[in-house]
This record gives structure tokens, C-alpha cells and sequence, in this order.
């Protein structure tokens, strides 16, 4: 159990946490690569069948930043 | 909140991320899986130390119970 | 439209207990438009379902499709072979579509995953309200456009009731007094005098009181 590691599905705001993900990239700050980020236009955009799929598909946990 | 460059884009992604924790629990997933976090483009440390602290929160969940049924199998 | 709410998720899980191979189907007329039994909702219910019976340890097939319109033969026929390889149709269309379902494929079972729950529109984004009963006799030019069947919580032909305060019913603040809006209508339009007009009893034989409604045009009719 020690062993796992959670597959994180982050839907990031074009304009917020995805600037803010490039940021901590540039300022070579580490974050897990376990989370794979989705660019949406906004979170606005967020659709609740998404979400759904990101979980269908094996995710452990679904972030939403924006 | 509210301080998006759509102006209320997040506003409405917080209500529907409130309505997909309540599918989640009915599904049987939990809401705690679900996390909303309000990060804007100058919030770069914001966001490595969120996303770091999450996943603690999904290791101390556990896996997905549907990767768990799919591994026993 | 026909306006629809799902039924929790906890009841449809009962109602396909017993069936291995479930199709849900969608319609892409009323149900769509108000967000209830659209492809996009048959996805998120689909998905839920295959979730919540996976953790469940259950092996349910839970397959997708939508219709133009459940409620005509021509647009069922289209998905007849679908119905027929699933041993329950889980409809997400109003109760005029789970029933044509039954009544074009006899052998078919099926369930209702949602409520069919008024005639209405949107009024605002993600707000539904009744505007229409489907009484049978329109009085709507007698009440300045606003229906009193349909709005008024007692259905009064001559109102408005003790019960209306500040514009509201006494049934609930949040519900207009649909006699105080045929008021203000009238009095807006300069044509008050309607309001004393006294509108007989109503005949009910063409709403339910009637039973069962039918309605033939020859003109239409081929054979």
C-alpha cells in the first residue's frame, strides 16, 4: 500500500492554474508526476461528464483549479 | 472567487463541481476524491505545493475502489 | 417542453438490479432541452452506473444511445436491433416514451429513469417553472395570457383567493399568485374591466375528468 501512488486528473484553467503549473515549472518547483493536467479554456467549461470519465478511466482523484 | 478572467467562470465550475462530489457519493467513489482549488497564473508555488498535498490525501484514500476491483480480478 | 428530473441514483440501481445487459436510452426533444434525458445525460447516468455496479462487484453492461424523438415509431425503429440484444431499455425520456417503447416492441423491458414532471419552460438557467396543464380548453385570452389552471395553486377560474399575499401564493413564498399576474397584466394593458367578467364553472370532461384522451384528424388519416 506503501507502494501506491494516485493518478490525479487536474483540469486547470487556461488562464489560472495552468499559467500557475507553467510558473512552478519555471521556477523549477517539484510537483508529482502523477498528475496529468488538462487545459480548459476555463473552469467554467468543466463538464460533469468529464469528471465522470477521468474516473471511469481509472483516476484516483479529479482536481479542479482555476 | 469570482477574480477569473471570465469573470464568474470559476463561480459556476464550483457549483458544478459541488453537484459531481454529490453523483460520486451516490455512485459510491466518495466526494472526497473531488477537489476544487482556486489557483490563479501567479500562484505557481500555490500550485506545486496543492497538487503535492493532494495526492497525500488520495494515498491516505487508497486507490480508486474501481481500480481495486480491477486489480483483484 | 415536457420537463423531467432523474430519479436518484440509489433507485435506478434497483430498478436494474435484475438485468445484465442494460441500454440507456436518451430522447433528443423535451428532456433534451431541459437537461434531463439528453446524450449528454445518458452519458453521465451510463457512466454512473457502470461505476456503481463495478464497485458493487457486479459485471452490468450499461450501453448508450439517443433518439431524435422516443415518442414516434420512425425514430424507435431506427434503434430496433439495440433494444432487442438488451434485456432492459432504461429510458430517459418522458413517460410518453417508455410507454411507446412497450407498445412498439412488445417483449421489451422497460424502466424510467426519470420523473416526467410538468409542462413548463425555463425561466432562467437551470429554473424550470409549469405553465401549462393540458386541461384541453384554453382560456388563456380571458386571463391575459396567464393560466390560472396550470399557475393558480386551486386552479381558480375567478381569482385572486384570500391566499394571495404581496404578489405571492400562500402555498409557498417563492410561487407568484398567477391571478395577481393576470392583474397587473390587465391593468397594464388598460383592460381591468375583464376582472369583473365572471367566468361560469369549468367543464372538466376535456381535461382528466374525461378519461383518456384521443384526438382523430381525417384529413391526416391514410387508411
Amino acid at each position: 500500500m506503501n507502494e501506491f501512488e494516485p493518478q490525479i486528473v487536474a483540469f486547470c484553467c487556461h488562464f489560472c492554474a495552468y499559467a500557475a503549473a507553467d510558473l512552478a515549472g519555471s521556477l523549477r518547483l517539484q510537483y508529482p508526476t502523477n498528475l496529468k493536467v488538462i487545459r480548459l479554456p476555463c473552469t467554467g467549461k468543466l463538464d460533469t461528464l468529464h469528471v465522470l470519465k477521468a474516473f471511469e478511466e481509472g483516476a484516483d482523484g479529479v482536481m479542479v483549479a482555476g | 472567487m469570482g477574480d477569473c478572467h471570465y469573470l464568474e467562470g470559476n463561480v459556476r465550475a464550483e457549483r458544478r463541481v459541488e453537484y459531481a462530489k454529490g453523483l460520486l457519493d451516490q455512485i459510491g467513489l466518495g466526494a472526497d476524491r473531488l477537489e476544487m482549488h482556486l489557483i490563479s497564473s501567479a500562484m505557481g508555488r500555490e500550485f506545486a505545493e496543492t497538487t503535492v498535498e493532494m495526492t497525500e490525501r488520495m494515498k491516505q484514500l487508497g486507490p480508486s475502489p474501481l481500480r481495486r476491483r480491477g486489480n483483484e480480478k | 417542453m415536457i420537463v423531467g428530473e432523474q430519479k436518484p441514483l440509489e433507485e435506478i440501481k434497483e430498478l436494474v438490479a435484475d438485468y445484465e445487459r442494460i441500454l440507456v436510452l436518451g430522447c433528443g426533444t423535451c428532456v433534451t432541452v431541459c437537461f434531463t434525458g439528453g446524450e449528454k445525460e445518458v452519458g453521465i447516468l451510463a457512466s454512473s452506473l457502470r461505476m456503481a455496479t463495478k464497485i458493487d462487484g457486479q459485471g452490468k453492461v450499461f450501453d448508450e444511445d439517443t433518439v431524435q424523438r422516443q415518442c414516434e415509431w420512425e425514430f424507435l425503429d431506427a434503434v430496433e436491433q439495440e433494444i432487442k440484444e438488451h434485456d432492459l431499455i432504461l429510458s430517459t425520456a418522458c413517460g410518453i416514451g417508455v410507454q411507446a417503447i412497450v407498445e412498439r416492441f412488445p417483449q421489451a423491458r422497460v424502466a424510467p429513469a426519470i420523473n416526467t414532471t410538468f409542462l413548463g419552460l425555463p425561466e432562467e438557467h437551470g429554473l424550470w417553472t409549469e405553465r401549462c396543464a393540458a386541461c384541453g380548453e384554453c382560456m388563456l385570452h380571458q386571463t391575459a395570457g396567464v393560466c390560472p389552471i396550470a399557475r393558480c395553486a386551486k386552479s381558480l377560474m375567478n381569482g385572486p383567493c384570500g391566499g394571495s399575499q404581496d404578489g405571492k401564493c400562500e402555498i409557498d413564498p417563492e410561487v407568484a399568485c398567477a391571478w395577481q399576474l393576470i392583474y397587473d397584466r390587465l391593468k397594464a394593458q388598460g383592460r381591468l374591466d375583464q376582472m369583473l367578467e365572471i367566468t361560469p364553472a369549468r367543464d372538466w370532461s376535456t381535461s382528466r375528468d374525461g378519461g383518456p384522451r384521443r384526438l382523430v384528424r381525417q384529413d391526416l388519416r391514410i387508411d
